[in-house]
């Protein structure tokens, strides 16, 4: 090991191609989740349809949502459901 | 048998294309290959005086493509090295006259003629770069070790699968004793995030800049690292496909030597 290299170890300092590489990691991840504007909005639509068979849901108050934190990505879906369908609909052909 | 087309591309701008082309496809032609290099960056052309043979062009890409010479009156025959042949791009022209069904027309007429096409696609991911895939056989990805260079090379290896090619990478530009250091990221951490295939390691060369300078083939300097370096890459690309990359590494001093004797086994 060098004397620079053995230095920085001491003194705790983090190499900046450390750096650039976990940032580099993280912009690959958030490049491939980068969606259509109108894609959420197709979602949102053919989720409520399918809930819709069989919940009585309140379709106003539905958030779609995609959530990125360091760790991981999530899609977010929240529906308050007012009641259950009793008698299952069927599907429109 | 026909001949090779390989695309030389990166995505992010001023990474090297240009001269990894000159480069590769003097040490092929030096090789005994026959080789052409095309200049696919219309309105904007480079190639020619990166290779010295701005002052002869007559007929360009785009006029053969248009019916108005035949292929053979558009290349241009390098006087130094036997076998090797430029066809320029059109300054005059945008970048749309040409589409991509008119390169696959082009390079199976280039295949016959030659062994080695290398087609020197511009930067980014438009009509040029789309123009550029659609005949290619096999793809060479260009990028340096920084992140912006990296992340848009990772585009662009996408975009290549996406076509059923397999590319492999060149990182440009190295700079080993900021990599030693920790300052710069080393080919072991770009293979790691971008999985794809090494094809080798170029490091950052005064030459390379004098070459461009006077226009004359970079393989023809003596001893400079880069050119060294290039010329094992047309090896690799000519039949030699395990010859060891070396890794480049800070020369001076006896330990980095040493050092360097056991780092040879990729
Ligand atoms: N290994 C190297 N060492 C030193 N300088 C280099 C090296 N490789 C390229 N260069 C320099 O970097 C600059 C950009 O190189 P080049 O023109 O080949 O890139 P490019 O990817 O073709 O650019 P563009 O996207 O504009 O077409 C040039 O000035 C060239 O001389
Ligand atoms: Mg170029």
């Amino acid at each position: 090991m060098k004397i620079n290299a053995l230095l920085k170890k001491l003194f705790n300092k983090t190499d900046s191609k450390d750096v650039a590489k976990k940032r580099l990691k993280f912009a690959l991840i958030y490049d491939k989740l980068e969606i259509r504007d109108d894609m959420l909005g197709n979602l949102q639509q053919d989720l409520i349809e399918v809930i819709s068979r069989y919940f009585e849901i309140d379709k106003k108050s539905i958030v779609l949502d995609i959530q990125r934190s360091d760790e991981c990505s999530a899609l977010v879906f929240n529906t308050p459901i007012l009641s259950a369908k009793r008698i299952q609909e069927q599907p429109a052909a | 048998m026909d001949g090779k087309v390989i695309v030389v591309t990166s995505g992010k701008g001023g990474v090297g294309k240009t001269t990894v082309t000159a480069s590769i496809g003097a040490a092929l032609a030096l090789q005994g290959k026959r080789v052409a290099v095309v200049d696919m960056d219309i309105g904007l052309r480079n190639l020619d005086v990166v290779m010295g043979l701005e002052n002869r062009i007559v007929f360009n890409i785009v006029d053969i493509i248009q019916g108005k010479c035949k292929l053979k009156q558009a290349a241009i025959k390098d006087r130094r090295i036997d076998n090797l042949y430029l066809i320029p791009a059109s300054q005059s022209h945008e970048k749309n006259v040409i589409k991509p069904e008119n390169m696959v027309w082009l390079c199976s007429k280039m295949k016959k003629e030659f062994d080695f096409t290398l087609l020197d696609c511009p930067a980014g991911i438009e009509q040029g770069f789309k123009n550029s895939i659609a005949a290619a056989d096999q793809a060479i990805v260009v990028c340096t070790p920084e992140v912006s260079s990296v992340r848009d090379a990772d585009r662009v290896i996408g975009l290549l699968y996406a076509r059923n090619i397999t590319p492999k990478l060149i990182i440009n530009r190295i700079v080993p004793k900021m990599v030693e250091s920790g300052d710069m990221l080393s080919h072991d951490d770009i293979i790691e995030v971008l999985s794809i295939d090494l094809v080798g390691l170029v490091e950052m060369d005064d030459k390379v800049v004098v070459s461009t300078n006077t226009g004359t083939p970079l393989i023809m300097q003596k001893d400079s690292k880069a050119g060294n370096a290039f010329q094992r890459i047309a090896m690799r690309l000519d039949g030699h496909p395990d010859l060891p990359i070396e890794n480049p590494m800070d020369q001076k001093g006896f330990w980095k030597r040493i050092s360097k004797k056991f780092s040879r086994k990729n």
